[in-house]
């Protein structure tokens, strides 16, 4: 049985208002394209359900359904008659399941690179000769120290990196 | 007219060669675009920002204060420019999450204050169109283009302010300035699936795999994009689904600036064609269009 978490409930709540505003109408998820193809399994209106009940068993520990099934499409929020906004607050249920270490792989691997380059992809040896063959000019990107200033400034390194311990 | 140059991740460091289309079609046009050194990944807004908001704000806003001082800042890429727009938005929005982000940049002696335009580079081209007609050499004949919009490029709508969310047409139109003709299909305002690579593959192909169908069947031969996680969405996938369903994808996909440079007259062969997975080469015989 789920137990509701009000700590985690305000917790959202506080981070996002326009929680409050969902009336349940389901309008998100019958716009949603993930709904569609996976038949309801993966459905934008339940995860604001628990997220208004503070169900964050359900959400975090157990996601389901799996937040990370988004497509980041951007259309429940456009649709919502309420003005919820709720890609703000997946982004949040997704950001709480970082923190609990629950997330794709690859979502850590883009992060790693981040924090080790600066950029999503490092330009490989191949890449800047191509590039140089292409005549398109040289790049230079961040300071990587200066990037990872930044990140250990907003406990990036902490959170991500904790996941090859 | 002059913009400063975000490039972000994807197109410089993996597909360089539409890179090279898109400069060429400004240049032509002579509006510029300045390269500026010391950027880092925009960051994803698919990736960085669902680990961490607001490290993803940090360094959205670090990027934005080193063009702080220019006349606006121009991305060949969907992604980059909702995340830089999506900076402008919440640091205008909240007055607490813009002393955070400062508070962070102060410690490497930078600060942004929400103010520096962005645009996307179809937005410019748009704004531009006159020009771009006045520049028209080779006219896309035969071209039955599938415009795919994607994303991001339009919603969300608060934070894009460009176009309608759900009915665009300023994409449509310059293919059609281009004298292509546009091909209404089914699944166009559906999402090309490339974000769900990283959680669900089977889910990103299927999605995929909609379009790619709805656009066979509304006969369209080839397909444009303006955004480069879309690009390589329709272009990496159409051999491993044929693969794996028996289906015979064969679809072109264009960038926007391919399509615009070669109705300047440009050649396949210095816009890097040759780098297309599905070669352009087989659809310009088929519809007699002289390169």
């Amino acid at each position: 049985m789920s137990v509701i978490n009000y700590e985690f409930r305000n917790e959202v709540l506080k981070h996002n208002a326009s929680l409050s505003y969902c009336y349940q109408c389901s309008t998100c998820s019958g716009g949603c394209p993930v709904a569609l193809l996976t038949e309801g399994k993966y459905n934008p209106r339940k995860i604001i359900e628990e997220a208004i009940l503070g169900l964050k068993d359900k959400l975090i520990e157990s996601q389901d359904p799996n937040p990370w099934l988004c497509s980041t499409c951007q259309k429940c929020v456009e649709l919502c008659p309420q003005k919820v906004e709720l890609t703000e607050i997946f982004t949040l249920v997704k950001n709480l399941c970082f923190e609990e270490q629950k997330f794709p792989e690859a979502f850590y691997s883009q992060g790693k690179a981040v924090f080790d380059n600066g950029v999503a992809i490092p330009y490989s040896n191949s890449i800047i000769a191509r590039r140089k063959k292409l005549g398109l000019p040289k790049i230079k990107v961040a300071s990587v120290e200066e990037i990872q200033v930044l990140l250990n400034e907003t406990n990036f390194d902490k959170n991500i990196l904790r996941g090859t311990e | 007219m002059a913009y400063d140059l975000f490039l972000g991740c994807v197109i410089p460091a993996r597909l360089p060669y539409l890179e090279v289309s898109s400069r060429k079609i400004f240049e032509k046009l002579g509006i510029e675009l300045r390269d500026v050194d010391g950027f880092s990944c925009c960051p994803d807004p698919t990736g960085i920002e669902l680990i961490d908001h607001e490290t993803w704000l940090t360094l959205g806003a670090r990027n934005l204060s080193l063009c702080d001082n220019n006349g606006g800042v121009v991305s060949f890429c969907s992604g980059c420019v909702e995340t830089l727009k999506g900076v402008n938005y919440f640091i205008n929005k909240d007055v607490n999450a813009k002393e955070q982000v400062n508070k962070h940049l102060k410690k490497i002696g930078k600060a942004y204050e929400g103010k520096t335009e962005v645009k996307h580079f179809a937005q410019v081209l748009y704004e531009n169109l006159d020009k771009v007609k006045k520049n028209l050499e080779k006219p896309l004949e035969g071209f039955k283009v599938a415009v795919h919009y994607g994303c991001h490029y339009l919603r969300p709508s608060e934070i894009i302010k460009w176009d309608d969310p759900f009915e665009p047409v300023t994409l449509d139109e310059i293919v059609k300035a281009l004298q292509a003709e546009s091909v209404d299909y089914e699944q166009k305002m559906e999402c090309c699936g490339n974000p769900l690579e990283k959680s669900d593959k089977d889910l990103s192909l299927q999605m995929i795999d909609n379009k790619l169908k709805a656009i066979q069947e509304a006969g369209a031969n080839c397909v444009v994009v303006v955004c480069p996680a879309c690009y390589q969405q329709f272009e990496y996938n159409q051999k491993e689904l044929n693969k794996k369903n028996n289906s015979e994808y064969n679809i072109p996909i264009f960038y926007l600036s391919e399509l615009i440079a070669l109705s300047f007259g440009f050649k396949p062969e210095e816009l890097g064609f040759n780098f297309h997975r599905i070669k352009p080469s087989e659809l310009f015989e088929s519809i007699g269009f002289d390169v």
